[in-house]
């Protein structure tokens, strides 16, 4: 009640790149106004929950103990952008190989969400997040074409030096229920915006202790040496730049 | 690599290495018997029909073996009154104590006839009466039919009595139907008989045929005038759906300053303009780019889930149906010449952002530029035309130097806030 209005009339300090349509607007408005227990699937508007994701895949050269159908060991994964622990957002994983493959359906029920295997061939590996009940019960489909073969054909393949591809993307959650913004509020992997003004939320409901929790993350993991460190203030200072030759451009031009 | 070359294994991923090597083989073979430069006038490859048969042409000439023709004779079946005929056969064809053992005249086949179902008296009397209709016309009516193959035209020209070509094939229809329906009780069999199916209507006949003369008819003028109350009916219809958008979604946010589309060309018809429901009427299309942007976030929504990069692509699809092809290429362009990523290696929310912004800017800086051109190009006749012109009025002179001025010091004033703007990025 209040802050859907509220939202409506900081509608400019909203994170948020618009606000939402009228009739939509009614219809949620109807809706908070029921019990408690309703409350918790009570969705909030104007807040969205992105967390940010790195996925690809490291490749190692078997050198001379590689067979034909075996000359490398492959790593697919989604881990968290800063190596948090997923599974407070991600259920389960699903990846899908070639069908060359025994069981190319492989299921990952914990974090951290990856899969090894040895091969020879490169092909695309279709991974479906699914989520958790409270957070969304449609599952997302993440595109990885594996690749094992350096992009320079002519540099020699070591057993040491892994191909490695790593792509940075958030998950967004345009309108995140109350019971997962509560719960993960507080999570390293997790960005939530700043809430409307006049918004509390009930305390979240303490679900594992901090020891179980460390176990999903990737900050120790074997391969982190070979993690790439996405930084988007080069992103953002790079945009800047170009920006401002623009407008300089556009003054001149205008006034000409 | 070298072992992998040994070895014989591909050397990448599957799909793509064999299909690089099976292309060059190809080229390579050609089919004995042509020359290779005629066979590389077909393409390199062998031509769709099978080419003539050459050792069947070296065949052809006629071996040394004489003919003979015999005088036969013959009937045929399709006539009915045993007519006896006489006709030459060649020998070529195997005959037997002087009769040809193929029996029917070979074009008797050919006499083929639409098979009419002929009504007993007693059927006309239970289900064929019609108050137009006499037993006598319709007798003569089916007669006709028979006589000339259902050919409808050539029968109402026929017809002893003035009825019209419509009418005529309704009756035979509707006879034809109650005769099947007579004959045939148990209705599943037959349902799915033309007759039943798609039922001669009459008057649905006549209108059709009326419309197609009215179209035929149609002069050139009136064409004309269809086609351009058919454009501007559309065009209406167009500058409504925009409207009504941007009523729905009552967004406050202005739209960019200085965004004019002016790519638009107006149609050129000799129309006037269409009512400007809720529209600037120097932008003749509506750019709120405010609307694209709302309608593109709520089918996002609508998702529950997606990716950074996904809504990114969504919005950058929104954005750039309203350009060309060509500005959408001259946008990447210019920013890969700032040295920006085409596709944010980075994609967070402040970024993706930041990114539309730029293309926005881009996107205003290009129509500005050619805001100029036309200018410039404007300004080229009255140039030219006072070089020839004795002095005139002051108007004249002034216009002048103004336009000279910024077609030519343009480029140079360019370079030089660019230059100034990049070094300022830099302190």
């Amino acid at each position: 009640m209040t802050n859907s209005s509220s939202s409506k009339k900081h509608g400019q300090d909203q994170p948020e790149l618009s606000g939402p349509t009228p009739k939509s607007h009614r219809t949620k408005m109807g809706k908070s106004e029921d019990t408690d227990k309703k409350n918790l699937g009570k969705k909030l508007k104007d807040v969205e929950i992105s967390v940010p994701i790195v996925y690809g895949n490291i490749a190692f050269w078997l050198g001379k103990k590689a067979s034909e159908y075996q000359s490398h060991k492959w790593t697919v994964y989604v881990r968290g952008a800063s190596n948090e622990d997923l599974g407070a957002i991600v259920k389960r994983a699903v990846f899908q190989l070639h069908s060359s493959f025994n069981n190319p359906t492989r299921v990952v029920e914990s974090p951290p969400f990856e899969l090894s295997e040895a091969g020879w061939g490169e092909f695309e590996i279709v991974i479906t997040l699914h989520f958790h009940s409270d957070v969304c019960d449609k599952p997302l489909n993440l595109y990885h074409h594996l690749k094992l073969y350096p992009e320079d054909e002519n540099s020699s393949m070591s057993t040491k030096k892994p191909v490695v591809v790593e792509l940075y993307d958030e998950i967004v959650f345009p309108d995140p229920s109350e019971a997962f913004l509560s719960r993960v509020q507080n999570h390293p992997a997790v960005n939530v915006p700043r809430l409307p003004p006049g918004v509390t939320l009930p305390p979240p409901i303490p679900v594992e202790d901090a020891s179980k929790r460390r176990k999903g993350d990737t900050k120790d993991h074997p391969l982190s040496q070979w993690f790439t460190n996405f930084s988007e203030a080069d992103e953002l200072l790079q945009l800047a730049a170009a920006r401002q030759q623009v407008y300089t451009t556009q003054y001149r031009q205008s006034h000409l | 690599m070298d072992a992998k070359d040994i070895l014989g294994l591909p050397k990448n991923s599957f799909p793509p290495q064999e299909k690089k090597s099976r292309p060059p083989k190809e080229s390579q073979r050609k089919p004995d018997g042509i020359s290779r430069e005629v066979y590389a006038l077909t393409g390199g490859l062998a031509p769709l029909m099978p080419a003539v048969d050459s050792s069947q042409l070296k065949r052809r000439p006629p071996p040394d073996e004489k003919v003979a023709w015999q005088w036969l004779g013959f009937t045929s079946s399709a006539r009915k009154d045993n007519l006896h005929l006489y006709h030459w056969v060649s020998s070529s064809v195997r005959v037997v104590n002087g009769v040809p053992p193929t029996g029917d005249y070979s074009f008797a086949k050919y006499n083929k006839s639409v098979d009419i179902t002929r009504y007993t008296d007693e059927e006309y009397e239970k289900y064929l009466t019609d108050p137009r209709w006499t037993k006598e016309e319709t007798d003569q009516l089916f007669d006709l039919c028979e006589q000339f193959d259902l050919r409808f035209i050539v029968i109402a020209d026929r017809f002893p009595s003035s009825r019209t070509l419509e009418e005529l094939k309704d009756r035979y229809y509707s006879v034809s139907r109650a005769l099947l329906i007579a004959r045939n009780p148990s209705s599943v069999d037959i349902a799915a008989h033309p007759l039943l199916k798609e039922p001669y209507n009459i008057s649905r006949d006549v209108e059709r045929k009326r419309a197609m003369s009215l179209v035929l008819s149609q002069t050139r003028q009136q064409e004309q005038r269809d086609e351009e109350v058919l454009a501007e009916a559309k065009r209406i219809a167009q500058s409504r759906i925009p409207a009504k958008v941007s009523q729905e979604s009552e967004m406050a946010v202005a739209p960019n300053a200085g965004v004019e589309v002016t790519e638009r060309t107006i149609p050129g018809e000799t129309v006037s303009p269409p009512p400007s429901n809720a529209q600037h009427p120097l932008i003749p299309v509506p750019p709120p780019l405010s609307t694209e942007n709302a309608s593109t976030l709520a089918s996002l929504r609508i998702l529950r889930v997606y990716l950074r990069t996904y809504a990114l692509e969504q919005m950058l699809q929104a954005a750039s149906s309203t350009a060309g092809l060509r500005t959408i290429k001259r946008v990447e362009q210019t920013l890969q010449d700032l040295g920006v990523n085409l596709k944010p290696r980075v994609p967070t929310k402040a970024v993706c952002a930041e990114h539309l912004e730029l293309r926005k800017e881009i996107l205003t800086l290009l129509n500005l530029q050619k805001q100029l051109q036309y200018k410039e190009a404007e300004g080229l006749p009255f140039r030219e035309g006072s070089f020839t012109e004795t002095p005139g009025t002051p108007k004249d002179r002034t216009f002048v130097p103004d336009s000279s001025f910024g077609g030519n010091e343009l480029c140079t004033c360019n370079l030089i806030y660019l230059l100034l703007g990049i070094l300022s990025t830099f302190y």
